[in-house]
């Protein structure tokens, strides 16, 4: 008989909450293989992320948009850009950091006025060229502003996508993270071949 | 079954105020012993599932920590400054949830060493600080150290450190599996001639008291565990206290001061309910589980007539001699992947430098682990020499498999000019006036933490790292570990409580946390905060039988 995988919810009462020991002790591989069939023992299976923005305006977006791309670039993998990290910045603004919108706003004007004055230009530094956006933040990367945008960059990529950045688990994949409820040893190169622990002359380790 | 409830106009037997490491076992050995518990929570009671993988939640938004937004401190590192607040987390940071800081510790369990209680003879003293024997020992707290072993549950195994205190029983369950930060920190330790072993950690390695065993999810420290597995008190002793019908678990509420009569004697606990309505609950003896910062913060808001310094402060001594566990290591990098974002966070430990070594030319001792670090918290510094944005920033995220944690977990000294006490403007949303934190490093910890830096680099360069980023030893602006701000002594001018956690100036007001102890031990207080739990709880009971409370 086909039985639908069960929710993360239901996954973690059967191995926490309803069961005895010896049900879940009986019924272990199966929980464990259905969650990890499921996709809903992941990190962020619910809660659906941010597709529209809707704290800063289109020209403060695109400016963001522009400083995250250099800050995480793409290239032959994807970066901060293609992760949504914008969306996750919106949202963060517009919600659990709204109080720090208003110096952020104030930041980003002096950051584009700046940007302005320095080259000359008419058009806003997400027109610039690559290069020319690399010299400006240089300058630029002490200041409170740039610092924020920094943090906010790394939270947007790493952070569960239902915040609106880590798109497609992006930023997990960056850095190397399989999105699991769950593992097993061997965890990594080092301990897959673990002899076990020697004990020291003189020393008894005892178990119960 | 519903657990017991009972109306605040009862007169139960105990209030208990916190439901975290040590209140919880408060909670069920006074139960069980046959008295009437109402257990008094700050923050909500959550259900497993509840908790969730969610870094930014619990380590960057304090989902169940203290808020700074509704909970604020004010910090200054001597009383010459005025205290502001802070950005980011608060100075004393701690779970505001059923199951306290049980609920989201890393549960590295460490008893202390039988040196840890009479450095203070041991010594001599030191100047600037204020470092005396505790007044119990350590065979005297051992078969308490053991009862937290069996009754909440810890795997490890014994006698694997030579440097071990001795112990009456093993562990009842074994020690987790090794991960790869394990595996190295065992490598360049033993090639150094020292003596790394399994970690004792308060999480189940097997199926123990109807918990299943770790699933290696990766998230300990800051977070809550979904599964149970963690010894957390909201899991452990909570559900068997109330399962005797004789204990209420009362979340969100907020105790803010300790009701008294002419006689000098505690009569209940003012607190705010979950509607903010301000109530009173009626008991025999109220005993104080709130932690190092809430405790002291709660006795000094209580200050009435008589009592004009504040609750059981007759000493003076209510909030000094804070202490955290000062420490310092270095973060490795390796050639292949260790993946450390799986397993639980410590898997090996080490103790050679336990003991403080004259010969350093300074005081001061601790243990090392291996462990992990989230990748949110991980990502937001680099070390030195690499970009903070760019292509080469790209490539250091790439690297976040490759790296583990070295850290070593030393003393602080307690000074008495290192307190919390109340600020003069600043209150919380509830308006109960806010905790002011006065804070600065002993020379003798920086000191230290150096040296463990040092030592930190030298192991995971006989681990064969291919980069070492050795952390920076700052000057303290806060922490977790929140020690000694109420504590025992036999000399009522010296201390706030005596050797059975009575206070010294009122006969029915016990306190019992991370504020009781004398000294600050070598990190991870969690179970010597339990096991003076357990013990407290037995003389209590043996009070309350002999109508002496």
């Amino acid at each position: 008989m086909d039985q639908s995988p069960p929710s993360r919810r239901q996954f973690l009462a059967a191995v926490g909450n309803l069961a005895s020991a010896g049900w879940i002790t009986l019924n272990w591989p199966q929980i464990a293989a259905a969650a990890e069939h499921s996709g809903h023992g992941g990190h962020g299976a619910h809660d659906a992320a941010p597709t529209t923005l809707s704290t800063l305006s289109p020209a403060e977006a695109a400016e963001v948009d522009a400083i995250v791309n250099q800050i995480v670039p793409g290239g032959a993998t994807p970066g901060a850009r293609e992760a949504r990290v914008l969306y996750f910045i919106d949202n963060a603004l517009g919600s659990f950091f709204a109080a720090q919108l208003p110096a952020f706003r104030q930041g980003l004007a002096e950051f584009g006025r700046g940007y302005a004055a320095r080259f000359g230009a008419d058009k806003p530094f997400s027109a610039a060229p690559d290069a020319q956006q690399q010299l400006w933040l240089q300058q630029v990367e002490k200041t409170p502003f740039f610092t924020a945008v920094r943090r906010l960059t790394v939270l947007g990529l790493i952070a569960l996508p239902k915040y609106g950045g880590n798109h497609d688990n992006l930023g997990w994949k960056l850095i190397g993270v399989e999105d699991n409820h769950y593992w097993e040893p061997p965890f990594g190169y080092y301990d897959k071949d673990y002899p076990g622990f020697e004990p020291y002359p003189g020393t008894k380790p005892y178990t119960a | 079954m519903p657990s017991k409830t009972y109306k605040a106009s009862e007169t139960v037997d105990f209030v208990i105020v916190g439901s975290g490491a040590s209140g919880g076992i408060m909670a069920r050995e006074l139960a069980r012993a046959g008295n009437s518990v109402v257990v008094m929570e700050q923050g909500p009671r959550m259900a497993a599932h509840e908790f969730e993988h969610d870094e930014l939640k619990y380590r960057q938004l304090s989902g169940i920590t203290n808020n700074p937004a509704t909970n604020p401190q004010t910090f200054r590192s001597d009383a010459s400054k005025k205290a502001e607040r802070v950005s980011g987390r608060n100075p004393l940071t701690y779970a505001r949830v059923v199951g306290g800081s049980s609920a989201h510790f890393n549960a590295n369990f460490w008893r202390l060493h039988e040196i840890d209680f009479i450095e203070g003879s041991r010594w001599g003293p030191i100047a600037g600080a204020n470092l005396v024997d505790w007044p119990i020992t350590y065979a005297e707290l051992e078969p308490y150290y053991t009862k937290v072993e069996w009754e909440v549950g810890v795997s490890g195994l014994a006698g694997a450190s030579p440097f071990d205190p001795w112990r009456s029983k093993p562990y009842p369950m074994p020690p987790l599996p090794v991960k790869s930060s394990g595996v190295l920190f065992e490598r360049g330790a033993r090639k150094l001639g020292l003596h790394p072993f399994p970690a004792p950690l308060a999480i189940n390695s097997t199926f123990y008291k109807d918990r299943p065993p770790c699933i290696q999810c990766g998230l300990c420290g800051g977070f809550a565990c979904e599964v149970m597995a963690k010894s957390s008190s909201v899991w452990t002793v909570i559900p068997e206290a109330e399962a005797t019908g004789r204990c209420e678990v009362r979340s969100e509420s907020y105790v803010f001061r300790i009701g008294m009569n002419k006689a000098g004697r505690a009569t209940g606990v003012y607190y705010y309910d979950s509607d903010r309505k301000e109530q009173f609950q009626n008991a025999r003896a109220v005993v104080v589980c709130a932690n190092g910062a809430e405790t002291p913060k709660l006795l000094l808001n209580s200050a009435t007539s008589g009592f004009e310094q504040g609750l059981a402060n007759s000493s003076g001594v209510v909030g000094r001699n804070l202490m955290f566990n000062k420490g310092g290591g270095a973060m490795a990098r390796f050639e292949h992947p260790l993946n450390e974002y799986k397993g639980a966070n410590v898997t090996r430990i080490m103790h050679d430098f336990y003991d403080s070594d004259p010969k350093r030319g300074f005081y001061g001792g601790g243990g090392f682990d291996a462990r992990s670090g989230g990748p949110l918290t991980w990502g937001q510094r680099v070390p030195e020499g690499t970009p903070t944005w760019g292509p080469k920033y790209k490539e250091y995220l790439e690297s976040y498999t490759y790296w583990m944690n070295c850290s070593g977990h030393g003393t602080s000294l307690p000074q008495e000019t290192n307190r919390v006490d109340i600020d003069p403007e600043l209150k919380d949303a509830w308006g109960v006036p806010a905790i002011r934190v006065t804070y600065k490093d002993h020379p003798d910890d920086v000191k230290h933490a150096k040296w463990q830096v040092e030592r930190a680099v030298e192991i995971m360069d006989a681990a064969g790292a291919v980069q070492i980023d050795p952390s920076e030893v700052g000057e303290a602006s806060g922490g977790v570990h929140l020690l000694g701000t109420c504590r025992m002594g036999n000399d009522p001018a010296t201390s706030v409580i005596d050797k059975y956690h009575r206070t010294h100036d009122v006969k029915n007001l016990f306190l019992c946390d991370g504020s009781s102890m004398v000294t600050s031990g070598r990190g991870q207080p969690t179970q010597t905060i339990e096991a003076l739990a357990f013990r407290a709880a037995d003389h209590i009971a043996k009070f309350a039988r002999a109508n002496e409370i």
